[in-house]
């Protein structure tokens, strides 16, 4: 069972703290980290293409899904920021084979896990965005970010709380 | 459960024999009625040796120390200890002929209040899967049960959740021995440890313990053969098993219904792929 | 101590109008590290390189932060500049503020400015902890190896060849040629296939740069790009080639006749054979499967009439070894066997014949001296049906694809029916009419102009006998009617299919290959003669169905890529891949297992200093790995990093925002 999303007098309040509460303007911090041939790809092709999507997302750029290690996405939590999009490209079409087949596999168990101890489960998302795909990403990071936002700020767990 | 008679026979025919340099079992702590590891080096103390339902420790943790690594050991395994043995043999840790493994068709060992331990009555392998020989009636793989404490944490609301793995985390003091009483934790140096890692600021807060335990899970989805050592090591009692139990359940469910070091040569589930592994949370 | 210089790009207005740029170089001058902060127009121009090589040496920078368009567009033209600056190139980090924040905030430019100084930050972070990096160079054999001795491999090693490159050409069967030496004529311009193919074979076997190998194959290829060393084995033929002339006395001789494969098993061929009169080279090889001095240590005629005492009984399989840079595989295909159509009495009646069979009767040298003779009573057929796509694009029965070279062939056969055939009638059925290509649909109409063959879009139903004829049924779906045609000869164009070892050998070589078993490329459209291990190229039917245009345009494109590769006497190579520290390994080999390159493999090192127990760890080969990072992000102890994206940048990244 998942935590009620609640809004209450146009603040945010934070879905693991409900204690904790932000302003109705509060703009989350989105870390991307984004494969080299097809996400990164994918998402300079929106902006070519000056598809518009929020400013929340800062991306870093990897060769490949599959360098993704897990406590990239814990870091990224424990630090500034209170969601994490890791892209890929999609199965079958990865520059280095196989990369985001073994990805796939840690993506899913590290997002049960980072669920089970408490975050809720929007914080990290994943997504196969093509270097064709355009549209696609702007549609994504408006998604995730979208959904953070209504998560509010990520309190649990992060180093200065600590 | 008794073999202690047998094991006793055996591990003085190895010494006789001079196919071990080591043996590894169980004897009495000297003041209550529980067990501690025991190395012997000289076959005069075997008779000290004993095994039965209080034998609770994975005895291949005792093989990935320096000095026991490439000599010849003979030691004790019940179902879920072979496990483990099995993937630090895939692993390239030990050599198999350094080994000898007296497996055991276990029939569950007790927690400290008397009762069968919870991990036994899950426990889906009870019978040895990689020995030299093996003593008991083999009672074959049972169903994959999810854990208790596992389901009931899960129904709880994600709040709740949280604030119970705060405590969890809080209550780390960063020994770390979880990962020195973990068989098949055994590099040289910790990914926790490493300077240039940057991994954990080192000082001993929440988010550090939860980062640290975190990774130490995640290096061990797929590989955690559940038999709570970390546990037992553990002085704060955090129920480490918790972490352990959810990976291998998510494993298990969804990368065709994999079990840790069942099978010779299975690295573990982040170390194969299959095309058909779920895709529905992406993207 | 770091000295970071960050030059902010204008992008003319592309960057400045949706981004305050001079509120960006102000805030980017308090971060911790930035010696200089500076803007210019148009950074990728020659005054805004020549800005940041003054910068670097006036100021002794140590690292340098572009922020302006992907670097996926001007990484390199930066690197460069660096590099002129004598600051090493990979200290350069690209903070993507045009694609990432200028062209997709149009309408915040608040919010735009703040991800601008935000991801110059990071670029900043990760440059601190970038270090310098040099291009790795692999010393490279100048030596290719060639298998298949079809055209394809006859026109790469031909091409490889004449740029001075040694070449080693090896054929599994005793002559090559290959499938196009069996072909009469060929489309589109009926040239006959033996005039042009028979030179380039000759010229195989006296270019002074290939060495050919018939009768062999290749059993383990080891190494990596540039230095594979391959392990061929030589079939046993049982003569000895040096002293063998070629008279052909054993063949005339030698009384055990054998179903002849070359032409299809119209006619047979002797024990001891060359597969057809201009096989190259031109010696004959034993069949050990049917000789009975082989078999049974009886006969031996043929030892008996070689006046040069070539034939040696106790021959047996030879293992040699050639060191090669890289690998043109060619191993052609083999075509569908129709059994499954049970209603065209596929394998009862003699009259339906498969295409190439038609092709070796029509061929002059072939076992009916050119002439198409029905195999029943062996009279010449007036009329004959040739049905198209046996097998291609049927998913029920064959394959999915098309094989492509079936409509240009069934039209070639047409016209050299009606040469050789004066008073016939060719009946076509057909799904489509697939002629794209030079002079292709100028060739199907010439079939059906110069022929008057009548061309019927449907499928046949069904051939049953009646008498000596076989009757065709089908539609014509054009008319909407059902047509029966009474046929003497059938000709069935079966589907291509990849030859049946290539499998095995893909896995020997270590590429992949398709479900139907095809070679895969890299990349189908942009690399689609490499595989997606280097160094290793394909030719031919091995990759997809192909005609002999397009395979020889293949075959030299894997000669050319062969010789950039060989262009000089070390490959460069970007050093942006693994490396391991053998201190914290732990020799687990999980990297081994996940490298899709196979780039990584095990080394023994003692166990501590100058100890004389050993360990094992893994280590990288610095010529494979192409730097994806799977073996560091599985890799428990931390002990690889992939440098360029090392653990402390994308930390130094993460935290810094």
């Amino acid at each position: 069972m998942e935590a009620e999303v609640k809004t209450t007098q146009g603040a945010i309040v934070s879905v693991e703290n409900p204690e904790i509460t932000a302003p109705a303007d509060w703009q989350p911090v989105i870390i991307g980290i984004l494969c080299n041939w097809c996400s990164y790809a994918g998402s300079d092709l929106t902006g070519t293409s000056r598809i518009q999507y929020p400013p929340n997302i800062r991306i870093i750029r990897v060769p490949c899904s599959s360098r993704v290690d897990p406590w990239f996405i814990i870091k990224s939590l424990q630090a500034t920021a209170d969601g994490v999009l890791i892209s890929g490209c999609h199965p079958g079409d990865c520059h280095y084979i196989s990369g985001n087949y073994y990805a796939r596999r840690r993506f899913l168990v590290t997002k049960k896990l980072l669920n089970f101890v408490g975050y809720h489960e929007n914080r990290v998302q994943f997504s196969w965005v093509s270097a064709a795909e355009g549209p696609k990403f702007a549609k994504v990071v408006a998604k995730v970010t979208e959904d953070i936002k209504k998560l509010g700020p990520l309190h649990r767990y992060k180093k200065e709380n600590f | 459960m008794d073999y202690t008679k047998q094991i006793q026979e055996i591990a003085s025919k190895l010494f006789a024999e001079n196919k071990i340099d080591y043996f590894v079992g169980c004897k009495q702590n000297g003041f209550d009625d529980n067990q501690v590891p025991f190395l012997i080096t000289d076959p005069q103390d075997i008779p000290k040796l004993v095994f039965n339902d209080k034998s609770v420790f994975n005895l291949t943790n005792y093989l990935k120390a320096d000095h026991t690594r490439r000599k010849r050991v003979g030691l004790v395994v019940k179902g879920c200890d072979s496990r483990s043995l099995n993937l630090l043999l895939t692993e390239s840790q030990l050599k198999r002929e350094n080994v000898y493994a007296i497996g055991i068709c276990c029939e569950g060992v007790v927690n400290e209040k008397g009762e069968k331990a919870q991990n036994c009555i899950e426990c889906v392998m009870p019978d040895a899967v990689v020995f030299d020989e093996l003593l008991g009636t083999p009672k074959g793989r049972k169903d994959y049960i999810a854990n208790v404490d596992l389901k009931e944490l899960t129904e709880k609301p994600l709040v709740e959740r949280a604030d119970y793995f705060s405590k969890v985390f809080e209550n780390c003091i960063r020994c770390n021995a979880c990962r020195h009483s973990c068989p098949l934790c055994y590099c040289a140096k910790c990914c926790i440890d490493q300077e240039t890692s940057t991994l954990y600021n080192g000082s001993n807060t929440t988010s550090s313990a939860m980062h640290a335990l975190m990774t130490w899970s995640l290096h061990l989805a797929g590989r955690c053969v559940d038999c709570r050592n970390c546990e037992k090591a553990c002085p704060s009692h955090l129920p480490l098993h918790l972490l352990h139990k959810q990976n291998e359940k998510v494993i298990f469910e969804n990368f065709q219904q994999h079990l840790a070091g069942m099978e010779k040569d299975d690295r573990g589930a982040f170390y194969k792929y299959s095309l058909t592994d779920p895709d529905d949370f992406i993207l | 101590m770091a000295r970071v210089g960050v030059f902010t790009c204008f992008c003319g207005a592309n960057i400045a109008d949706f981004i305050d740029v001079p509120q960006v170089v102000e805030a980017t001058k308090k971060i911790k590290g930035v010696k200089v902060s500076a803007e210019y127009k148009y950074m990728c121009s020659d005054p805004g390189q020549q800005m940041i090589r003054d910068a670097i040496i006036q100021n002794r920078l140590t690292s340098v932060v572009v922020a302006a368009c992907s670097p996926r567009m001007h990484e390199k033209t930066f690197r460069k500049a660096l590099s002129d600056a004598g600051l090493n190139p990979y200290m350069l980090e690209v903070a993507n503020i045009r694609e990432h924040s200028s062209w997709v905030h149009q309408k915040d430019k608040k919010a735009a400015t703040e991800k601008a100084s935000d991801l110059i930050r990071m670029a900043v972070a990760k440059s601190i902890a970038n270090e310098q990096l040099h291009e790795i160079s692999v010393p490279v054999t100048k030596r290719a190896l060639v298998i298949g001795g079809g055209i394809a491999g006859i026109q790469a090693a031909l091409d490889i060849a004449d740029a001075r490159i040694p070449v080693t050409l090896i054929e599994r069967s005793p002559s090559i040629g290959g499938r196009m030496a069996q072909l009469d004529e060929t489309f589109p311009t009926l040239d006959c296939s033996q005039c042009i193919l028979t030179p380039k074979m000759v010229d195989v076997a006296s270019h002074p740069y290939i060495e050919l190998i018939p009768y062999s194959e290749v059993i383990e290829l080891d190494g990596y790009v540039g230095n594979y060393k391959a392990k061929i084995r030589k079939k046993a033929s049982y003569v000895n080639f040096s002293t063998c002339t070629g008279c052909g006395a054993c063949t005339q001789k030698c009384p055990v006749k054998v179903s002849n494969e070359f032409n299809m098993g119209i006619d047979k061929r002797k024990a001891i054979y060359t597969p057809f009169p201009q096989a190259v080279p031109n010696k004959p090889v034993i069949d050990a499967e049917h000789c009975t001095m082989l078999l049974k240590g009886k006969c031996g005629i043929c030892a008996k009439v070689c006046e040069k005492g070539s034939i040696d009984f106790k021959m047996v399989d030879e293992v040699i070894e050639r060191e090669v840079g890289a690998v043109v595989v060619a191993t052609g295909y083999d075509l569908w066997d129709p059994k499954p159509y049970e209603e065209y009495g596929v394998g009862r009646y003699k009259d339906i014949i498969t295409s190439l069979e038609f092709e070796r009767m029509v061929s002059a040298s072939g076992p009916t001296n050119g002439l198409p003779l029905r195999p029943s009573d062996g009279k010449v057929p007036k009329n004959v049906v040739f049905i198209k796509c046996i097998g291609s694009r049927d998913e029920a029965k064959g394959i999915e694809y098309c094989s492509k070279i079936c409509c240009m062939y069934t039209a070639k056969h047409a016209i050299l029916l009606h040469h050789k055939v004066h008073d016939s009638h060719a009946y076509i059925f057909y799904m489509d009419i697939r002629a794209a290509g030079k002079g292709y649909e100028e060739f199907v109409k010439r079939a059906q102009v110069e022929t008057a063959a009548t061309y019927l879009r449907g499928r046949v139903s069904k051939i049953y006998k009646k008498g000596d004829k076989l009757i065709v049924r089908g539609e014509d779906a054009q008319l909407g009617q059902v047509v029966e045609v009474v046929a003497d000869l059938v000709v069935l164009a079966t589907a291509v299919i990849p030859y049946k070892e290539n499998p095995p050998l893909a896995r020997l070589l270590g590429i992949s290959y398709d479900k139907y078993g095809y070679m895969s490329e890299a990349h189908p459209k942009l690399r689609p003669v490499e595989t997606a291990k280097a160094g290793i190229f394909l030719a031919g039917c091995t990759q997809a169905p192909k005609d002999i245009p397009d395979t020889v345009a293949q075959a030299s494109a894997c000669a050319a890529k062969v010789c950039g590769l060989f262009s000089g006497d070390t490959m460069k190579k970007d050093p942006m891949i693994s490396t391991i520290n053998t201190e914290n390994c732990t020799g687990c080999q999980n990297c081994v297992t996940v490298c899709p390159y196979q780039a990584i493999v095990t080394e023994e090192i003692p166990l501590g200093h100058g100890s004389k127990e050993m360990r094992i760890v893994a280590k990288i080969n610095e010529g494979v790995c192409q730097g994806c990072g799977s073996c560091v992000a599985i890799c428990r102890s931390m002990s690889i990093n992939l440098a360029g994206f090392t653990d402390p940048q994308i930390i130094n990244e993460i935290v810094s925002i």
